[in-house]
């Protein structure tokens, strides 16, 4: 559905990803783990055209996107939940889940944001509240419904975990599980590994913009190196 | 004393009116491109100026001429756009800057070529006066109030109940974030310089219709503007719309109970006051 090949990443001279190739099939949940600046969120920034490619391809469901502009993306069907949440501050809660439904004209996006508000009761709670004003594991559950109002045929999560508090963080997962569940192609990029192999039916490790290991997130947690240095065993 | 402070604050109401539509268009320019948009009220004049020159030389009904500008002003909105600030949208603010400076020039030289150094007064025809126990209110301001406030209330709705305003609050909040839900940024400056563009032709319409439009007037009623922001809070839509009444109202008693050539500097004073009470203006959030 989504491959990637031979992707290079620049900020300016700095290269950051240097020539990856990675797959995603259609229903698959895949992770992408590593540590901090391996270029695990470059790689996704440059998918949804926040970042320019430097050289290779993307190509979705056939069709090549490299270096399509942003918008142009979302509407081929490809939507990313943000790092660090990126609600709109002062709009509110409905209003942040109507932006989510921006490029659809369709007559379902009322029973869509329905249809959010009962997988997070917190958003119906707060429907009125200026965004800006939500803890920020709220802000969380308010990008990832908000990612999903766009109906994507894939969506891209950027470090949901970070900066939340570990029951959060499990309360994360646990919505990120019963995305997966609904038939959601999922590319998940993660710091917190453990978790993110748990979810993950495949898994790529980044180590400085490269990829170094890849496989079924089973055989890559149970890996030694992998374990001695991202899982803390 | 009652009777009088009635009287100028709807007075003042109307001059209130004009401020808050050109503040309107400066806030919501501001907002989306971070530019300080001094042409403005030229732009502005321009549009009242071009009004003036349809109903005296081509014979125009105003209620034909009037709609003719507002869409005139759209255009000039998109073309400003796309010629004098798309080129240095990626540069360093004060590119923008020093455009905006030279841009004011520009538009006042062309105001000057076509339409002269003579002050004009758009003819409305308009000249019946009511009066309501002491107070006498001609016609053609109630006119000017009631417009301001439906093309505030035009442009309030457009913003909160609509795709397209729901963007250009989407990207003035969060430009990355507004990619992301598939908003194309590029054409979101456009439709705002129009929309602006479109208020402040208003605006000076109804500058030409209540006063009367001269070299030079654009740039004191863009200064009044950016005024209006500051005391309102940068920013925020309810905060230009109050900001531009109290202004309005207040420059509009001082005139009637001091003398009107003091009426700038009591407006400067009451700003100044508020913002040391507080710095972040009358509705504008805390920082």
């Amino acid at each position: 559905m989504l491959a990637l090949r031979d992707l290079r990443v620049s900020y300016g001279a700095i290269e950051v990803v240097h020539g990856i190739s990675l797959d995603v099939a259609a229903g698959e949940c895949v992770a992408l783990i590593g540590a901090n600046g391996a270029g695990k969120s470059s790689t996704l920034k440059a998918i949804c055209g926040l970042v320019p490619v430097g050289s290779g391809s993307v190509q979705f469901e056939g069709r090549d996107i490299t270096n399509a502009s942003g918008h142009a993306i979302v509407r081929a069907g490809i939507t990313m939940c943000p790092e660090g949440r990126q609600v709109f501050p002062q709009m509110s809660v409905i209003q942040n889940l109507r932006m989510g439904a921006y490029t659809r004209t369709d007559k379902d996006q009322d029973a869509d944001l329905v249809r959010m508000m009962d997988m997070f009761p917190i958003l119906r709670e707060r429907q009125n509240q200026a965004a800006g004003k939500l803890s920020g594991g709220e802000q969380e559950m308010l990008a990832i419904a908000r990612a999903l109002m766009a109906r994507p045929r894939i969506c891209l999560f950027d470090e949901p975990s970070l900066g939340l508090a570990p029951k959060i963080v499990a309360s994360v997962f646990e919505t990120l599980a019963q995305i997966k569940a609904m038939g959601m192609t999922i590319l998940l990029v993660e710091q917190n590994s453990m978790m993110a192999l748990n979810l993950a039916d495949r898994a790529y490790l980044f180590e400085a913009g490269k990829i170094v290991m890849q496989g079924p997130a089973k055989e890559l947690k149970s890996h030694p190196d992998v374990m001695r240095a991202y899982l803390g065993h | 004393m009652l009777i009088e402070i009635l009287q100028q604050t709807i007075n003042g109401l109307a001059i209130g009116g004009v401020y808050v539509l050109i503040a309107l268009g400066l806030t919501t320019v501001f907002g989306i491109l971070g530019i300080a948009h001094f042409a403005h009220g030229s732009v502005s004049m321009f549009g009242g100026y071009l009004t003036f020159f349809l109903v005296t030389s081509q014979g125009l009904p105003l209620i034909a001429a009037i709609p003719i500008a507002l869409v005139v002003g759209f255009l000039l909105g998109l073309l400003i756009e796309i010629v004098a600030y798309r080129p240095v949208r990626n540069a360093n603010h004060i590119n923008a800057f020093i455009v905006a400076l030279g841009l004011t020039m520009m538009v006042e030289g062309i105001n000057l070529q076509l339409f002269g150094h003579e002050q004009v007064v758009i003819p409305t025809g308009l000249s019946k006066v009511f009066r309501l126990g002491g107070i006498t209110v001609p016609e053609l301001r109630i006119y000017v109030i009631i417009a301001a406030i439906v093309l505030v209330a035009a442009m309030m709705l457009f913003v909160e109940k609509t795709k397209t305003g729901q963007a250009i609050r989407a990207v003035a909040e969060n430009r990355d974030a507004a990619i992301l839900m598939g908003v194309n940024v590029k054409s979101i400056p456009l439709i705002v310089f129009g929309i602006s563009t479109s208020l402040g032709v208003a605006a000076g319409i109804m500058v030409g219709a209540l006063f009367a439009i001269a070299p030079g007037i654009g740039e004191g009623f863009v200064v009044k503007g950016f005024a209006v922001l500051i005391l309102g809070g940068l920013g925020s839509f309810p905060g230009a719309i109050l900001g531009g009444t109290v202004l309005g109202i207040t420059e509009s008693i001082a005139a009637g109970f001091i003398s009107s050539a003091y009426k700038d500097v009591i407006a400067f004073v009451v700003m100044i006051l508020v913002l040391l009470i507080r710095p972040q203006g009358l509705l504008g959030r805390s920082p």
